[in-house]
């Protein structure tokens, strides 16, 4: 793992509206007009300097990540203002790698040149489905022609990378219903896809119908067969995994931006409910985090105070905690001796007879001193970080 | 001393012994009806909860009788189970008198047969309570029938009683004035006074209770304990009503408190005797006898950090409790912890809630054992109550179990399921009596290992509720002894093995290997749950890997909180008992070890 100062930070920025909110959806949202949105951005703008107070890295940013909500809903205008004032207070290379999460529905020729204009490099499309049934039941606002032709018009548009959001493990999907999405998938040929596994949240509709017995999550073996269908028929196709959820056709096509969140790079986030590490030395860091809702985090802006909900230390314990349990969700997994150099922590000497379990049930093998997921254990990373003893 | 009596309640379980005795202190206005609570003998919740007694507990009610004297009523409240015979032999000495209830609608119970020859034996009186008649069920005439004939008193001398509505109270109060005799005893006598009960408070150290037979104790008095020999200078001496209340003297016949400063909880025995340490008296009250635990358990903490809670909260216990007794002991899959010996399964199920429930301490128990002798090929003998210590099967010549006489009362619609659970759990000599009208009485020697493995529940089941028992014990036979070890993933968990008969190993095992199979979640890998008798593996389950738990995302806003999540879960593992790489949660332990209600029950 290189040491932070290698990486340079990523600079994260929420777009919180949403045309309608998606039943799935757990994340700050909200369906806004045109009045709300120049007030959410008037905020944002004010939001800018005073996080750049706060933020000592000298480093400059290479990334800038709009994420949502929807940002392709707000003019490119306005995404232009957000990245003057981004590089009037905080230190910005000169050509960013610029990620922009956009709805199909939002994607034309025009869009395109626009954002291309600003300097967008990679374009993320909220796809979720090509199965017009799929769609609705998403209540999403496109159908699969849409999702089709968005996809086609991003790659004419010229893009470096052009990622596709997928969603399955819909209830009743079964694995040729989905090999049927990853063929269309396929066929379009992005450069990039994420396949996210539907995770039913308390606290949304999916959630509350959930809760009445009116939707269930897939039972576990139908999940791992899934799961299991799209890591191989994807790496079979040419998108290997390099991530739980992130496929790329190649070293070049992964997310230059998201990558940072999983190593400890440092992050800014701006905009409601974003998150941001700071990392003082490699063994100890502090993450805050904005006001969830947008009226929270407006009212702290017009008061003129930071938009601060909350934040956390992060000692070598905890560091060492994230830094296995997000390096074993990845295709490189985690590096035994950086670990221990980093945190001082040895996992192998801690972990001995399980390692050997491990090993042994094919979830992990010991590849040039790193530990490495397969594909199984890839489906249980999260049980696979819990079974560790980090020693006191 | 004519104004004292000293008595007790004999009750079967859920005869209405405690309902009775708070109706007794409430017409003695012994409590103030503001402080009343139901029960109030009762004072643990375990017990107000699961409606037994186990802490003999006492009280004192002044009583205006018809006669128009006011009389000093001393009810010493015995435990009702059969574990606690020896705390009822203890209570019952200081008595002179006895209420025996007997339930309207049930009749005579096993329990009240064997605590009333206890009675007898101690000389008391005995005044029949026929209590529970308002119920529908009620049938007076046919319990005085078995008053007469199954307990040899005189039915018409019982008082009917609803301790429920506080019916017939008056009547048994009077009863207890008439009919039971006043205490004797020499207050110029040297000291004697039973020690019958002992509490422990935190800021007043060890609360005695006596019952004094000879002599007089007063606050300043040095005291000696006639079998430890400790000596003591007593601080306060009082009656025990609801509240404390210190008196200048307690006399012969009286029974009341004592603080003497004791502060070490080892070492009193209760059944001990006090006497004055200038003028001790010549012999301590007959009738002291150290109990004899025959099941053994190890107890473990969960967390090994509470090892040093759990020793101090058995110190505590044990100055309740006499018959506890327990010894150091470790464990491979467990830890440090203490192999403890009790009188019965339920005695070890009261100390394991206590444990839990007022030291807040979260345990692992193994399976309870009981002490068998084993002679080896060289002629010697050992006793062993823990699997952990059983010899090479190689070395031992013969192996002898305890077998126990048990009385079995049953309405004779159950006799063939009770006759068929004897001869299930290797009863021999199995026998029957008719006792009243559709009641019976099964006699059985059976081996007390098979009694322990849900004996009572299995009795309770196949006879609805109605089958009683009550058991002595009687020798030492011979016994085909196997031990069986329960493996995971190939390593044995020592607390889970188990000294069986061999015929009974192979079934043993297996529910053994599908109760861990049911209570172990599924972790990251395949995990294989094995029975073994030495090498050979005799019961096999497995429990299959989850397949998928991944998060889908997991990006800046998301890891906090995932990581708070593993932090949470990796706290429950401090919960959990590690096997090799494998997880077993305490659950697993209980749900292997405790008895199971058949399906068709509840």
């Amino acid at each position: 793992m290189p040491p932070p100062s290698a990486s340079r930070p990523g600079l994260y920025v929420h777009v919180p509206f949403c045309a309608q909110v998606c039943p799935y959806c757990d994340f700050s949202v909200l369906r806004g007009g045109a009045a709300a949105r120049r007030r959410y951005v008037e905020h944002l703008l004010a939001e800018v300097p005073l996080a750049a107070a706060d933020w000592s890295d000298p480093d400059p940013f290479d990334t800038v990540y709009f994420g949502g909500g929807t940002p392709s809903i707000l003019p490119a205008a306005e995404l232009a203002r957000v990245l003057e004032t981004c590089r009037r207070h905080l230190p910005l290379v000169d050509e960013p790698w610029t990620c922009l999460e956009a709805n199909p529905e939002d994607v034309t020729p025009e869009s395109c040149a626009e954002w291309r204009g600003l300097g967008v490099r990679m374009l993320s499309l909220g796809v979720q489905s090509f199965d017009d049934a799929a769609l609705r039941f998403l209540e999403r606002a496109h159908d699969s022609a849409r999702a089709r032709a968005a996809v086609e018009t991003a790659l004419a548009a010229g893009f470096a990378t052009v990622s596709v959001d997928l969603i399955y493990g819909l209830p009743d999907q079964d694995e040729a219903a989905w090999r049927r999405q990853l063929e269309a998938l396929v066929a379009l040929a992005p450069d990039h896809v994420s396949c996210y596994q539907l995770t039913i949240h308390p606290r949304t509709r999916f959630g509350v119908a959930a809760a009445r017995g009116k939707l269930r999550e897939l039972p576990d073996e139908r999940q791992a067969a899934l799961f299991e269908l799209t890591h191989r028929f994807l790496a079979d196709a040419g998108w290997p995994s390099y991530e739980v959820s992130n496929f790329a056709r190649g070293p070049e096509q992964r997310s230059r931006h998201n990558r940072k969140y999983w190593d400890h790079t440092p992050y800014l986030g701006l905009g409601p409910s974003a998150h941001s590490l700071a990392v003082a030395t490699p063994t100890s860091a502090r993450r805050f985090w904005n006001e969830l809702r947008t009226p929270h985090w407006e009212r702290r802006l017009a008061a003129g105070e930071r938009p601060l909900e909350g934040e956390e230390r992060l000692g070598p314990r905890e560091l060492a905690t994230e830094a296995l349990m997000l390096g074993l969700r990845t295709a490189e997994g985690v590096d035994l001796d950086a670990f221990t150099q980093r945190y001082g922590f040895d996992l192998e000497a801690s972990n001995a007879p399980l390692l050997v379990e491990l090993q042994a049930s094919g979830q992990l093998v010991l590849r040039d001193r790193r530990l490495v997921p397969t594909l199984s254990g890839l489906a249980v990373a999260d049980g696979l970080a819990a079974a560790f003893t980090i020693p006191s | 001393m004519d104004h004292i009596r000293n008595f007790c309640i004999i009750a079967h379980i859920d005869h209405g012994k405690s309902t009775l005795a708070d109706r007794l202190i409430q017409r003695c206005g012994a409590v103030d009806p503001r402080e009343f609570r139901d029960q109030i003998l009762d004072s643990m919740d375990l017990e107000r909860e699961r409606g037994i007694t186990i802490k003999a507990n006492t009280v004192s009610m002044p009583y205006t009788a018809r006669d128009g004297r006011t009389y000093e009523l001393n009810l010493i409240d015995t435990p009702g189970h059969v574990d606690f015979s020896h705390e009822v032999r203890r209570s019952l000495m200081s008595c002179e008198g006895a209420l025996l209830i007997v339930d309207a609608s049930q009749g005579v119970e096993a329990q009240t047969v064997a605590n009333l020859y206890l009675a007898m034996e101690l000389g008391l009186q005995v005044v029949p309570v026929i209590n529970k008649i308002d119920l529908p069920s009620a049938d007076v005439d046919r319990v005085m029938e078995e008053i007469d004939r199954d307990l040899g008193l005189d039915p018409f001398a019982s008082i009917q009683v609803s301790a429920k509505l506080g019916t017939g109270i008056d009547d048994l109060l009077e009863a207890i004035v008439t009919q039971l005799p006043p205490p004797k005893g020499v207050p110029e006598e040297p000291l004697r006074a039973l020690l019958f009960d002992a509490q422990y408070d935190p800021y007043r150290g060890a609360l005695l209770l006596v019952r004094l037979f000879d002599g007089k104790l007063r606050a300043g008095t040095r005291v000696r304990f006639m079998h430890s020999g400790q000596e003591h200078k007593v601080e306060e001496v009082g009656w025990q009503r609801l509240k404390h209340i210190p008196v200048p003297e307690l006399s012969a016949g009286e029974v009341g408190y004592v603080l003497a400063g004791i502060k070490s909880l080892s070492g009193l025995a209760i059944g001990d005797t006090l006497t004055e340490a200038e003028r001790p008296a010549a012999e301590p009250v007959p009738g002291y006898r150290e109990a004899k635990p025959v099941v053994f358990s190890s107890i473990y903490p969960m967390a090994t950090d509470e090892y040093e809670d759990l020793t101090k909260a058995l110190e505590k216990l044990k100055l309740n409790d006499a018959a506890l007794i327990y010894e150091k002991d470790s464990s491979a899959a467990l830890g440090f912890g203490f192999r403890c010996g009790f009188l019965g399964l339920l005695h070890l199920d009261v100390l394991q809630e206590r444990l839990e429930r007022e030291y807040d301490l979260s345990l692992i128990l193994s399976a309870p054992s009981v002490r068998y002798r084993i002679v080896l090929a060289d002629g010697s003998e050992v006793w062993v109550d823990n699997p952990t210590f059983y010899p090479d099967p190689g070395s031992i010549q013969e192996s002898y179990e305890p077998y126990i006489k048990a009385t079995i009362m049953t309405p004779e619609r159950y006799l063939g399921t009770v006759m068929e659970l004897c001869r299930e759990r290797r009863g021999v000599e199995t026998t029957f009596n008719y006792l009243a009208a559709g009641r019976m009485e099964v006699i059985s020697q059976l081996p007390l290992a098979e009694v322990l493995f849900d004996f009572y529940d299995r009795l309770k089941s196949i006879t609805q509720g109605y089958g009683s028992f009550d058991y002595e014990l009687l020798d030492y036979r011979l016994a085909d002894l196997v031990k069986v070890d329960i493996l995971v993933n190939g390593e044995k968990v020592d607390a889970l093995s188990q000294l069986v008969h061999r015929e009974f190993a192979r079934p043993r095992a297996l529910r053994y290997c599908e109760r861990l199979a049911s209570t172990i979640p599924r972790q990251q890998f395949k995990i294989a749950i094995q029975g073994a008798i030495g090498g050979q593996i005799i019961a096999r389950t497995t429990i299959n890997a989850f397949r998928k738990d991944v998060t889908a995302k997991c990006y800046g806003g998301d890891i906090s909180r995932k990581r708070k999540l593993l932090e949470k879960q990796k706290e429950g593992k401090k919960r959990m008992k590690m096997v090799g790489a494998v997880e077993i949660p305490q659950a697993a332990f209980v749900a292997v070890l405790k008895t199971e209600a058949p399906a068709d029950e509840e």
